[in-house]
């Protein structure tokens, strides 16, 4: 079993044990590849009565490498209109790239992008939304991000 | 490591008595079990604690264990303890630091990982 396999084998024990937080559910963990979990902001925001999916994929070393995170869009789910979030799904925030951390989590990333959404005053796609999605590589963490702001 | 022996022996017989006993040579002692434990010394002395919480933030394995590389816990697979005080299986700290993206820092406070001699209280 890689390791990989053992820590998201853990989240997923404890995830089943203690829940999710308020907003975040487990959509699907059928392997230990890729997971789904939705993300609802609660109270009041520009984002209320909107549900949103989180697409997770995992190589072997996470979690010393980060997972590849984006919204899921489809026909059932489409990314949030927020200034770091690419109509493709595509996220920029740093703790997916330069600021990852082992210790962090999958319901620790839905959280934090949860609060990233709750925290949006204005709803705008990214100023290059356009231009990045014409041609953004599929694995979002393929692309070599800039981050800009809420440091 | 903190060492903790514990001496078992006959069923019917407290130790007390049986030490006092060999003195006046009633009893003779034909056998004994002598049980050990230990614990990483991690600073998390709660006797209520079951251990369960006490797990490195990198595979979640309890310390008591051994990272997800290795199969026995003990002295071939150690702790590790920064000068921040932050602790973790010693291989898995390592391959994070080993990893260009960690940028040698700490997982938990992102100071620039340096390695304590030994625990920092």
């Amino acid at each position: 079993m890689s390791v990989s396999t053992r820590r998201l084998q853990k989240e997923l024990t404890d995830i089943k044990r203690d829940g999710t937080p308020v907003g975040i559910e487990l959509l699907s963990a059928e392997d230990f590849a890729t997971w789904y979990l939705s993300v609802e902001v609660l109270g009041n925001t520009v984002y209320e009565g909107e549900k949103f999916a989180l697409k997770f994929r995992f190589d072997n070393q996470y979690p010393i490498s980060a997972p590849a995170v984006q919204f899921v869009v489809d026909d059932h789910y489409t990314a949030p209109v927020h200034p770091h979030v690419y109509s493709n799904g595509h996220i920029c925030a740093s703790i997916l790239g330069s600021e990852w951390s082992p210790v962090l989590s999958v319901v620790s990333v839905c959280v934090t992008i949860q609060s990233m959404l709750a925290s949006c005053k204005k709803k705008e796609r990214p100023p290059d939304n356009d231009r990045y999605v014409s041609h953004a590589p599929e694995n979002p963490k393929k692309t070599r991000w800039d981050f800009h702001d809420d440091k | 490591m903190e060492m903790e022996e514990k001496e078992k022996d006959n069923e019917t017989t407290r130790p007390s008595n049986a030490r006092l006993e060999v003195c006046d040579q009633r009893v003779k002692i034909k056998k004994w079990h002598a049980i050990a434990q230990w614990r990483w010394d991690t600073g998390n002395n709660d006797p209520e604690d079951d251990g369960e919480g006490d797990v490195c933030g990198i595979c979640r394995v309890p310390f008591e264990g051994c990272c997800p590389s290795c199969k026995m816990p003990g002295d071939d697979c150690p702790l590790i303890w920064g000068e921040c005080t932050h602790v973790f299986h010693m291989h898995c700290l390592l391959q994070w630091i080993g990893t260009a993206s960690s940028k040698q820092q700490c997982p938990m406070d992102r100071r620039p990982w340096v390695t304590a001699e030994r625990k920092v209280d």
